[in-house]
């Protein structure tokens, strides 16, 4: 009995006071955590290639601009003209990425074969084997500044009257002050053109109107005693006749 | 077709939830700074005189020009991290700056004017020695580099090799030094050690050897640390045990010279390595013949070798530092020296006669806070009459920059200890002394009707005057033009805003400075520098009270720990004025295990904190009788685990009341197979709003929030693509029992884990495919929730529902985090940092394992998008747009007081804060909200109104008289 009742304050408290604090020990880094593998004497290649920007001169942009080889596993730095070599590569396939703050470059995956064949192909992450050819050593040409923000919604006139509300509501209005202005009422021939109009717009004059409807089913819900005592009225009425 | 419709209508939709930066916020909330590293290197870009430059190399792997003027970068290049990138030497010459690279792997040649690369080659294997630059008839063409057994030499104009040469007996002797002074020949020094020292002079124009002799030197050892070559090619050599100085002639090599330092009138102060520095103001021409001798910490001289002969010009003592300068024609040496304990003098001396300079005494101000001056990097530029001007770049022990102009104005500091933060907090700022005063309202007791009404009248006065002081505040500024409206901030006048979005950043370097930092402006608002930290130091920074408890003072404690010993210290400090408490640590006499912040308070508001040493005792601290009195009572459901991953072993432990420990679990994971790489909880200040999901049919899918749930990932040890494997387990921290285990075969890491409320997010690369993926694993309790009051590790019968998927990455990551929320109700976003320096911000969305692969009327009603095996990196959800960051090492989230905002800091090389909106704004008005727009409107109808009642008015009249 005594435990028992141990036991449930035990839990009351263990949603509070449990402290999982992260481990001071050495669990950042294992010795075998480190994802660089090479071989020991394996040959070391170089990747090169160029980086164009259409129409901006290279000295504008190479100082903030890097070649990223698989992450930064392999860094290389751009020339003053644009073109980039990265050294000690063993061989493998790599994705190589130009990368700065301003100018977006598409990524191309370099294959090395152990003797030092090159060839570079689209990056297709779902199908990896795929293989569309690139130029090696790499052409690689910006396709245009990075857009990294959102057009603000701004507020214009058009804007403004180009909302369905608002056309909803201006059209009619116009409608209602215009019509009557352009087209002569008083002329009788006019009128009964109207009239027949009118009427080729509801084509079928058995039919109940939406608005009556409505009013019969708000009516009906209110009291339908009512509605009896109404038919029962207009019962005796049928039979006098 | 439709279905694609359906997917793009989803885009769009989402497109409009993923909140990103517009362009005219750029700047509003959001921070960066960039920086550089310890300096290794630093030089003057003397090519220009109206040049602003300066050249670093820094121990970071990091080359870049700084403004002198400012303070600010001109470029950066950030190489690879480790030995690879490593910056063994800087050649600076006119336009070009030469670096070796990676212990003389690569040879780079960067233009400083643009900060392009001009060229660069792979040299050959060997460990790197020595390296200078080669001049012929007053033109430097060349450079040498010296490895461990060859020499070779370069064009600067394309880096190609001149010539290569294998060095003489490079099995025997050691060869330290390569120096060159425009005569055509280049000399390899090399020292057999406590034998003698060989010379092998190279015709710098073909390699080949014109000279080699050896001398004996018996004294010697190190090169570089004891000699420099001075004057017309003499070697010179200082040694403390025979405590003489040493001359040998390069150009004749007859023998060594012996110069007592007892018949100069000198002596070595005891147990200091003396140290010599000369001078060569032009690679094409011989170094000056006047040289510097250090004796003691404090003591310089300037001598000058005058035909064998050793000349005293001056004696510096005291003098902390010392350095050689040149402009035109003329040298100069500046001396620092201790004024007073606050400030220290910097005069020039001709280097030539000793004579001190006119006018040349500028005043450093050494910061209490601050770590003592290191080194003195010296910019002399020649005045318009003719005589020498300077400045000075002084580098501190805590790897700051200061750079100073004459008479003392100091230019810029550069913090440069903020390019390694390891940890960080953000910390609350205190109510303003009104806000206290109506707190503190509240805080006390009753004391009757009439006072407490005198007392609120008081406040609401106090209030009423403040809000008068800041209108005139902000007439007064309206009339200055805006670039003087300085808005100067300072400890004084911080307090916390109405949204409390402005904090204080407290971040920890690997160089054991702490800093303080106003999240809103950036500005560093005090420094606290802890000396006799050790250099592979770990730290764990606690906030043990908030500024909530007034009139109690905030209380951070940061606990270092060194790795090797495992002996740790706490230092205890005030977070928003960084100073020391007077709050006595304990001493800890044993090495620690595991420190844990308890949820217990102490009567003084302050965080239990226990600290579990290698004897599995623990001890509390503040460990007062009311401490150990709840600690006593509580020690039942305190729980605690430790992770050895040398030999895999997990194991939880449970708190008796003596303060012992008890162990409760163990989990051992094989070392031979898998290491333990990291084990992650969740984090104690995170809130989850909702207890579950309603699906698409409205009924309800109850998460699984264990709060002591621990995530642990394994990696395999065998790295061979086809067998590497990575695992994570899920382990309840309380009973030991594994929840989940999930193994990704064909993968390694490294793998970056993010845990929060009932999902566990990774990142790993898989070998089998060449890419990074990502993987989500899902916690769901069921239908019905077992006990919906309180989360019990030892009574939950039922194992959860676990739902895995994983997506393709397109990049690989550096580090990631959760967006973070006051109370978790707006969605959760990651945070990765990127190699290319981007932040993107990912909604959680997308990793979600209940994305269906077949779209059904219940999935969209439930608002979940399609699967799809890739998710897209767009550059829209950048939320630092160009302001890259280098080396994103970590991501600190912080809840603010509004809901929907989360505060953010990047930090790695660069530091970038800013604010993150996950759900939008939802409970603020937008920045751009249109003001004008609504105040028109309103004004518009009103004056319709006006306008119409007016005509309604007439027209009823009208009728009336018709």
């Amino acid at each position: 009995m005594l435990q028992g009742d141990g036991l449930s304050r035990l839990w009351l408290l263990m949603h509070a006071t449990l402290v999982v604090v992260s481990c001071f020990t050495d669990t950042d880094s294992g010795p075998g955590a480190g994802g660089s593998s090479t071989q020991p004497n394996g040959d070391r290649f170089k990747i090169e290639g160029r980086a164009i920007v259409p129409g901006i001169k290279t000295q504008d942009w190479v100082s903030t601009a890097r070649v990223l080889v698989e992450g930064e596993e392999y860094v290389g730095f751009l020339r003053t003209d644009g073109s980039f070599a990265v050294n000690d590569v063993p061989s493998g396939s790599y994705v190589v990425e130009v990368v700065t703050p301003t100018y977006r470059f598409e990524p191309v995956r370099v294959d090395i074969t152990s003797k030092g064949k090159m060839r570079a192909r689209l990056v297709n992450y779902i199908k990896t084997s795929e293989v569309i050819r690139q130029p090696y050593p790499l052409q690689i040409r910006s396709t245009g500044p990075h857009s990294y923000f959102m057009k603000r919604e701004t507020w214009g006139w058009t804007d403004f009257l180009m909302n369905p509300m608002v056309m909803m509501m201006v059209l009619p209005l116009l409608i209602i002050v215009l019509l009557p202005k352009v087209v002569n009422t008083n002329d009788p021939e006019m009128r009964k053109e109207m009239e027949q109009s009118m009427n080729m717009l509801n084509p079928n004059p058995e039919l109940p109107d939406v608005s009556e409807l409505m009013t019969k089913l708000f009516s009906g819900s209110k009291g339908s005693s009512k509605a009896g005592s109404s038919s029962k009225g207009s019962r005796p009425a049928a039979k006098r006749r | 077709m439709g279905k694609l419709i359906l997917l793009l209508l989803n885009l769009i939709v989402l497109y409009n939830i993923v909140a990103a930066v517009f362009e005219d916020q750029v700047g509003k909330f959001d921070w960066r700074q960039q920086y550089v590293g310890k300096v290794r290197f630093s030089h003057f870009d003397t090519h220009m005189q109206s040049s602003k430059k300066v050249l670093l190399a820094t121990e970071s792997n990091v080359f870049a020009a700084i403004n002198t003027r400012t303070g600010d970068l001109f470029w950066r290049h950030v190489d690879k991290t480790g030995p690879e990138g490593n910056i063994d030497a800087v050649l600076h010459h006119g336009q070009d700056a030469v670096l070796v690279v990676g212990n003389g792997r690569v040879l780079r040649s960067w233009d400083i004017s643009v900060g392009g690369l001009n060229w660069e080659i792979v040299l050959d294997s060997g460990s790197f020695r020595s390296a200078c630059l080669v001049g012929q008839q007053g033109t430097v063409k060349h450079a040498a580099v010296l490895k461990k057994s060859v020499i070779s030499l370069h064009y600067l104009s394309n880096g190609h090799q001149k010539w290569v040469e294998n060095l003489p007996e490079s099995e025997t002797v050691n060869y330290q030094a390569v120096h060159s002074d425009g005569n055509g020949q280049v000399y390899a020094l090399g020292v057999v050690s406590h034998s003698h020292i060989a010379v092998v002079a190279y015709s710098a124009e073909d390699g080949e050897i014109i000279k080699q002799v050896s001398v004996e030197a018996p004294w010697l050892s190190n090169i570089p640390a004891s000699c420099a070559v001075v004057g017309q090619g003499m070697l010179t050599c200082v040694d403390s045990t025979t405590m003489s100085i040493y001359t040998l002639d390069l150009y004749q090599q007859l023998q060594m010279i012996q110069i007592p330092l007892q018949s100069l009138g000198l002596e070595v102060d005891p147990g200091f390595q003396p140290h010599l520095v000369s001078h060569q103001p032009h690679p094409a021409r011989q170094p000056l013949s006047e040289f510097l001798l250090q004796l003691g910490p404090d003591h310089h001289l300037l001598l000058q070798l005058n035909n064998g002969q050793i000349v005293i010009l001056r004696d510096f003592k005291p003098a902390l530092l010392v350095s050689f300068a040149t402009t035109g024609e003329k040298t100069v040496a500046a001396v620092m020296s201790p004024k007073n304990k606050t400030a220290c003098g910097i005069n020039l001396f001709s280097a030539e006669s000793g004579r001190r300079l006119l006018d040349t005494t500028l005043i450093f101000t050494v910061d209490p806070n601050a770590g003592k001056p290191e080194r003195l990097h010296v910019q002399a530029f020649l005045k318009k009459d003719d005589s020498v001007g300077y400045r000075v770049m002084v580098q501190s022990e805590d790897h700051a920059l200061t750079f100073i102009q004459q008479p003392g104005r100091v230019m810029w500091t550069r913090e440069e200890a903020l390019s390694d933060v390891v940890t960080m907090e953000m910390v609350d700022l205190p109510l303003t002394g009104t806000q206290a005063e109506l707190e503190g309202e509240f805080g006390k007791k009753a004391d009757g009707l009439m006072s407490m009404v005198l007392k609120r009248l008081s406040s609401q006065l106090i209030m009423l005057q403040t809000w008068v002081a800041h209108l005139w505040k902000l007439f007064y500024d309206a009339r200055k033009p805006r670039s003087q409206v300085k808005n100067d901030v300072s400890i004084e006048n911080l307090s916390r805003d109405e949204f409390n979005l402005q904090k204080m950043m407290v971040m920890v370097t690997s160089s054991g400075k702490l800093f303080g930092i106003d999240s809103k402006t950036g500005s560093i608002l005090w420094k606290h520098y802890l000396d006799n930290i050790p250099s592979n130091a770990a730290f764990n920074l606690m906030v043990q009270r908030t500024t909530a408890h007034f009139p109690h003072p905030p209380q951070c404690t940061l606990l270092i720990k060194d790795k090797d010993s495992g002996l740790a210290a706490l230092h205890v400090f005030n977070p928003i004025f960084g100073r020391k408490s007077q709050v006595a640590p304990p001493a800890l006499s044993q090495p620690i295990l595991q420190s844990l912040l308890l949820p217990l308070m102490d009567q003084d508001y302050a965080k239990v904190l226990l600290l579990v040493d290698d004897q599995y005792k623990v001890s509390a601290f503040p460990s007062t009788k009311n401490v150990l009195q709840q600690l006593q009572e509580t020690a039942a459901s305190i729980f605690f685990y430790l992770v050895d991953s040398s030999q895999g072993r997990l194991s939880g432990y449970r708190l008796r009341t003596d303060l012992s420990t008890e162990q409760v679990w163990e989990v051992v994971i094989p070392v031979e197979v898998q290491n333990i790489v990291s084990v992650k909880g969740k984090r104690p200040n995170e809130h989850v709003h909702s207890q579950g999901r309603v699906m698409g049919d409205r009924s309800v899918l109850y998460k699984y929030l264990n709060p002591s749930l621990l995530a642990v990932v394994t990696e395999s040890t065998d790295l061979h693509q086809e067998r590497s494997f990575i695992g994570i387990l899920l382990i309840d921290g309380v009973t030991g029992r594994i929840i989940h285990e999930a193994v990704q075969r064909k993968a390694r890491g490294p793998v970056h884990v993010v845990h929060s409320e009932n999902w566990v997010v990774y990142e790993y690369w898989s070998t089998k495919s060449r890419r990074n993926e990502f993987s989500v694993i899902e916690l769901y309790e069921g239908m019905e929730l077992y006990n919906s009051t309180v989360f019990s590790s030892l009574d939950r019968p039922h194992a959860p529902q676990v739902l895995q998927q994983s997506y393709i990455f397109p990049s690989s990551i550096s580090t990631m985090e959760a967006t973070l929320t006051e109370k978790g109700i707006t969605s959760r976003h990651l945070l990765i940092g990127l190699p290319s320096g981007g932040i993107l911000s990912l909604p959680k969305m997308f990793l979600d394992p209940r994305r269906p692969e077949i779209v059904s009327e219940q999935s969209r009603e439930e608002n979940l998008i399609p699967y799809a095996p890739e998710l897209i990196i767009r550059t829209e959800w950048f939320i630092n747009y160009n302001q890259t960051v280098s080396r994103v090492r970590g991501i600190y989230t912080a809840p603010s007081g509004l809901e929907s905002t989360c505060l953010v800091v990047a930090y790695g090389l660069d530091i970038y804060q800013t604010r993150v909106y996950p759900s939008k704004q939802f409970d603020v008005l937008k920045d751009d909200y249109d003001y004008m727009l609504i105040s028109s409107v309103l004004f518009a109808l009103f004056f319709a109104t006006m306008i119409s009642k007016r005509l309604a008015e007439v027209k009823l009249l009208n009728r009336a008289w018709r």
